[in-house]
């Protein structure tokens, strides 16, 4: 036990957490007692301190610190013997790892882990709203729900599974060993888990869960019970995860890519997540502050929001907007990315426009930042503001259009393989279509303050983040699933998976547009008998949209125990990922490969992204030295290269 | 998952290729600081909000700045920056006195500017709840002194590798100093526009 409790590991991170707590207890109370406060013991402020002290005692305790501990002691450094480093058996990914593919899956497995949480909640009110009245849960435990639902799926899944996908597949994609920062990575992972747990734990604290949505809106999350102080240091803990890895990608991509790869040969989902870590690491301490100003307001009795003393609640919203609107773009960014993968891939053709789609890339995130007060068109701002956030919400249709009509480019003509990450890649762009088009009409400022907060707003943003984000989610979860497991999944299941997502979001979610025009509310557990048969349908649309996840999990689950064995390029691809085995070995290449041409020249005849062996024989020889077996033919040759590097 | 097993004896971690003229830790350093900009930015705009949007007096009556102790204290900080340079110059060319003696005086002044800080808190007179203006000013300067905290923590630890002999002049042997540095100096900058927007304005 005594030698359990000194190595990392979880006996040592529970042992940790209850130290945490009693030193919260300590400071709370001692300083209490000493600064001749009220004498009795206030648990609501030993509670909101150990929401700090006990996630810090766990990243302690399950290993995150230990090098740095050792560092800031003044030793000597020490040659890492990366024993931390790559799963050897399934118990590994449960541990303090520093191998970006284990983090990568760590990532993954959490954040649908949370993704189911957060869609019970959503079945949970959907059934409340089957019927007109009170069915199942009073107002506030409503309430409670679908905040927790959003707050679950924005900082949760959406946000941290792109930076999963990514943790995995773009140091292979860039020809890199790891990540720049690997330990740094794994502390970004493990605030995860413990953000997620503080928002689910907020439902026992007295009061229950947070109700103000996932906007937590000043002045009414300043008197809101226990667990809005449990959503605010979450929130904190799930920034600073995206923040260190946004770091981290971004040093990555700028430093350690393979030699040849110049940023204009670099994989789209490389540029797809150069943007967003541009735009997390600019945007994302907004959120960290506007939570904590409503901590300090809270737990310090500050009055940032106080009318009465000066302070101005309008103020919340512009901060919070200001990253929360650049954060709709860093939840579909890297989601376009991998669309621009899987189609060029699937559908074996070059990416129609390449610059075009990495300026477009960059156009968001500069446009991004000049329409966060579209949110707040019927808050009490300045007029002057509304009509120039009109305009640019407006003009950022222009570079998502050019993405759109480069990827309908990059299929025409081209050879579409109808393989399941393809039907996602068709699903996102039907289905963000429409809902960057109810986007542009909601950016119209009558039109918005007629339909501001009805079910209309709630069928946008649910066509945009799930029929478009969660589909690309999903595109590549399939796309790159026999590179992550090594094995393949199963076609069928997938399809079905497809069809029955396809139709039921779209029976859940589009009859909530006309609910919306008719002007029912959003956010409230009650509504008028006239929207009665369209909430009935809804409902029920939404346990199907329910069910089809779980055709989803059985399809990965079984697969990856027993699916059969992937090659190493199931899809004839360029991408550096799939020149190396399936999985790839530990550090992903025995050596780093030459990158001699663009990624997606497709149906080019010699064409070549990457080699393994120095540039001069392959100027000299035009057929494909057996030990070279890189790229596929350009013909779409059986998949003989089965390059584990072992050449 | 027994996929992995044949794939261990693949060697050694390969060396990344370097594909831009930038230390890595300096670059992550700077994205860092960046961020922490944004995060400054963020209760700047609460400033903006109540002083320049809503047009509430900066402070209220009775709630007066001490100006010339700040400004006092500024100029403390601030020669704490060429301290720090001194002692990253001293390592690059050598002089290892130099160093030591640069981190110290470095330690020492910030700490100085800690202890005279605290002390400006306790002798104001008014708390953070007393006022809108109080708890942006608290906020702000309290973000700023939680910096120079971690910044002095950093520090020590430099100070206490220079003292056992590790740093040289050698461009990769002293990154450690000068990141540490460079995290410093966004500390004394950051303070510049913190004493500019809430003392001097």
């Amino acid at each position: 036990m005594a030698a359990s409790l000194r190595s990392p590991g979880w006996y040592r991170a529970a042992f940790s957490m209850a130290i945490g707590w009693v030193v919260a207890f300590v400071l709370v109370t001692g300083l209490r007692l000493i600064l001749g406060w009220q004498q009795e013991i206030s648990w609501e402020s030993i509670t909101t301190v150990s929401l700090i002290t006990v996630p810090v005692a766990f990243l302690y305790g399950i290993g995150c610190m230990d090098y740095w501990l050792y560092w800031l002691s003044g030793k000597p450094t020490k040659v890492d013997d990366h024993a931390d480093h790559g799963a050897r058996k399934w118990q590994d990914y449960f541990h303090f790892n520093t191998d970006h593919k284990v983090i990568g899956i760590q990532y993954i497995c959490t954040t649908f882990f949370f993704f189911l949480i957060g869609g019970m909640l959503a079945m949970v009110f959907r059934a409340e709203l089957i019927a007109p009245g009170m069915q199942f849960v009073d107002a506030q435990t409503f309430n409670g729900l679908f905040s927790s639902h959003a707050a679950l799926m924005i900082f949760l899944f959406m946000v941290p599974v792109f930076a999963g996908i990514a943790n995995y597949v773009l140091p292979l994609m860039l020809g890199a060993p790891d990540m720049a920062f690997p330990r740094l990575n794994a502390l970004s992972f493990w605030f995860l888990p413990i953000a997620g747990v503080m928002m689910c734990l907020s439902f026992i604290v007295p009061g229950g869960a947070f109700a103000t949505g996932w906007t937590a809106y000043a002045p009414l999350s300043m008197n809101a019970p226990m667990g809005q102080t449990f959503f605010s240091i979450a929130a904190q803990f799930a920034g600073s995860s995206s923040i260190l890895t946004a770091i981290n990608f971004l040093v990555t991509i700028i430093t350690m890519r393979a030699p040849g790869m110049t940023f204009w040969r670099m994989p789209l989902l490389g540029w797809a997540n150069f943007a967003t870590s541009l735009l997390v690491v600019l945007a994302t301490p907004f959120v960290a502050g506007s939570q904590f100003m409503i901590l300090f307001d809270r737990a310090l009795g500050m009055n940032f929001f106080d009318a009465a003393q000066g302070g101005d609640s309008v103020m919340y919203q512009h901060v919070f907007w200001f990253y929360s609107h650049p954060a709709v773009y860093i939840m579909v960014l890297p989601g376009f990315g991998i669309i621009s993968e899987v189609i060029s891939t699937h559908a074996r053709k070059p990416v129609f426009g390449y610059r075009m789609m990495a300026f477009s890339l960059l156009a968001i995130i500069v446009l991004g930042f000049a329409v966060w007060a579209h949110h707040m068109f019927v808050a009490p701002m300045q007029n002057w503001i509304r009509i120039p956030m009109m305009l640019t919400t407006m003009l950022i249709a222009v570079p998502t259009g050019v993405k759109v009509f480069s990827w309908l480019g990059t299929m025409w003509g081209g050879v579409i393989h109808m393989r399941t990450p393809m039907y996602w890649a068709f699903g996102f762009i039907t289905m963000f279509v429409l809902g960057g088009i109810s986007g542009v009409m909601l950016a119209v400022v009558p039109f918005d303050i007629a339909v501001s907060d009805t079910y209309f707003v709630v069928a946008h943003f649910h066509y945009v983040l799930f029929g478009g984000s969660l589909f690309t989610i999903f595109a590549g979860i399939y796309h790159w699933f026999p590179k992550m497991t090594g094995r393949m999944y199963n076609e069928s299941l997938g399809k079905w998976h497809f069809w029955l997502t396809f139709i039921s979001f779209n029976g859940t979610f589009g009859p909530q547009h006309l609910v919306g025009l008719e002007g029912m509310p959003r956010r409230v557990a009650d509504y008028a008998e006239q929207f009665a048969a369209w909430n009935m349908f809804i409902s029920i649309s939404s346990f199907v949209l329910g069910a089809s996840v779980l055709i989803f999990l059985y399809n990965m689950i079984y697969s990856w125990r027993s699916g059969p064995i992937a090659p190493a390029n199931p899809w004839h691809a360029h991408t550096l990922e799939w020149q190396v085995s399936s999985p790839p070995p530990m550090f992903n290449f025995d050596e780093v490969p030459t990158v001699v041409g663009h990624p997606y020249e497709y149906g080019v005849p010699g064409a070549r992204h990457g080699i393994f062996k120095e540039p001069e024989p392959v100027v000299a020889t035009v057929g494909a030295p057996a030990e070279e077996t890189v790229a596929e033919g350009a013909t779409g040759a059986d998949d003989t290269s089965s390059t584990d590097g072992d050449a | 998952m027994e996929a992995h097993a044949a794939h261990d004896d693949h060697g050694h971690m390969p060396v990344a290729n370097s594909s831009a003229n930038v230390n890595r830790e300096w670059l992550g350093m700077v994205l860092f600081i960046t961020s922490e900009l944004m995060l400054f930015g963020s209760f700047f705009a609460a400033y903006f909000f109540i002083r320049v949007v809503q047009g509430d007096p900066w402070m209220p009556e009775g709630q007066e700045l001490p100006k010339y102790v700040a400004m006092a204290n500024s100029a403390i900080l601030f020669s704490s920056s060429a301290t720090m340079h001194w002692a990253l110059e001293g390592i690059k060319h050598n002089n290892r006195k130099a160093l030591k003696t640069g981190l110290v005086l470095t330690i020492l002044l910030g700490a100085t500017f800690f202890g005279i800080q605290v002390s400006e808190y306790v002798h104001l007179g008014f708390l953070p709840k007393d006022s809108a203006q109080a708890s942006v000013f608290f906020s702000l300067t309290g973000l700023h002194g939680a910096h120079v905290v971690v910044g002095l923590i950093i520090l020590i630890v430099v100070a206490n590798r220079a003292f056992k002999g590790h740093y040289g002049p050698e461009k990769e042997k002293h990154w450690g100093v000068e990141i540490p540095g460079l995290y410093w100096h966004f500390v004394d900058v950051m303070w510049l526009f913190v004493f500019t927007t809430l003392y001097l304005l």
